[in-house]
């Protein structure tokens, strides 16, 4: 049985507590006992960080994909070209800009913390990366990001333990 | 105000540093006031500071970023930072980031302020 869940969100630091709440929603629904659930709360916060650290305004689209005993969660950000008249909310009202080609998160520029924000760049960048990936790499069985179509996109996968009596 | 995160600071033993209490959710949102009360407390002359993480929920590599930001002004300024916390979930985080090897981290602020 697959469950495909989608949430999409403006990109906000403190919105990030509903892509965790969702991800423990969705991982107790497939099976997986306390310990995993909790390891997937902190999984998918920091599978989002980048993208919320990099963008500037825009929504954030995470899709929770429960398959069997794997839960896959993967993460997009469109980004608006600038912030406009709507403030901080990031909403689009209408001008659907969509994807920043080339500038996948939609970042405008390093905010002075040496953050590119590039797919590639892992190591560079945000400070705390390197902790983010050490955390990812214990906590779930596979993490990575593609660029397509000039989109950064963020996945994990995790597999629930099976039981055995 | 986050309604899942709060700090607070309590005066701990007669002249002995003020606790820096967290309760709730430390993440890319909170984080940073975490982190401007760490920085305050060493610049009100205080170079050793007491994190009490008992009731935290929830933390990720941001705040850890801020305790480790906080840990190297500490030591700078001839102190250090001391970490309360006895949450298995909370410990794992820094056991996968290798971070229990950095800080001193205690079960108890008793334990703590006894260091």
């Amino acid at each position: 049985m697959t469950d495909v869940i989608d949430l999409q969100i403006p990109v906000s630091a403190d919105l990030l507590v509903l892509a965790r709440l969702t991800a423990a929603t969705i991982a107790a629904k497939a099976g997986f006992n306390v310990e995993e659930i909790e390891d997937l709360r902190l999984a998918v916060d920091e599978l989002c960080l980048p993208l919320v650290r990099a963008a500037r305004g825009g929504r954030m689209q995470l899709r929770y994909v429960s398959e069997g005993d794997s839960i896959e969660i993967s993460c997009t950000v469109q980004a608006t070209e600038a912030l406009r008249a709507v403030g901080q909310d990031g909403a689009p009202e209408g001008r659907a800009e969509g994807r920043a080609e080339g500038r996948a998160e939609g970042a405008t520029g390093a905010e002075g913390r040496g953050q590119d924000g590039a797919p590639e760049g892992r190591a560079e960048g945000h400070p705390d990366d390197t902790l983010s990936a050490r955390i990812l790499d214990a906590l779930v069985d596979a993490h990575g990001r593609t660029d397509g179509d000039g989109q950064d996109r963020h996945w994990l996968r995790k597999h629930r333990a099976s039981l055995t009596v | 105000m986050d309604q899942t995160f709060e700090i607070t600071e309590r005066p701990a033993a007669p002249a002995g540093p003020p606790v820096v209490e967290v309760k709730g959710e430390i993440d890319v949102a909170t984080a940073p006031a975490l982190r401007e009360r760490l920085n305050a407390q060493v610049d009100a002359g205080w170079p050793t500071v007491l994190v009490d993480l008992l009731d935290v929920t929830f933390l990720d590599s941001t705040a850890l970023g801020v305790l480790v930001g906080a840990l190297k002004r500490c030591r700078e300024a001839g102190g250090n930072l001391r970490v309360v916390m006895a949450e298995p979930r909370i410990l794992k985080v820094f056991e996968i980031t290798g971070l229990t090897d950095i800080f001193q981290i205690f079960p108890s602020v008793d334990a703590a302020l006894q260091a």
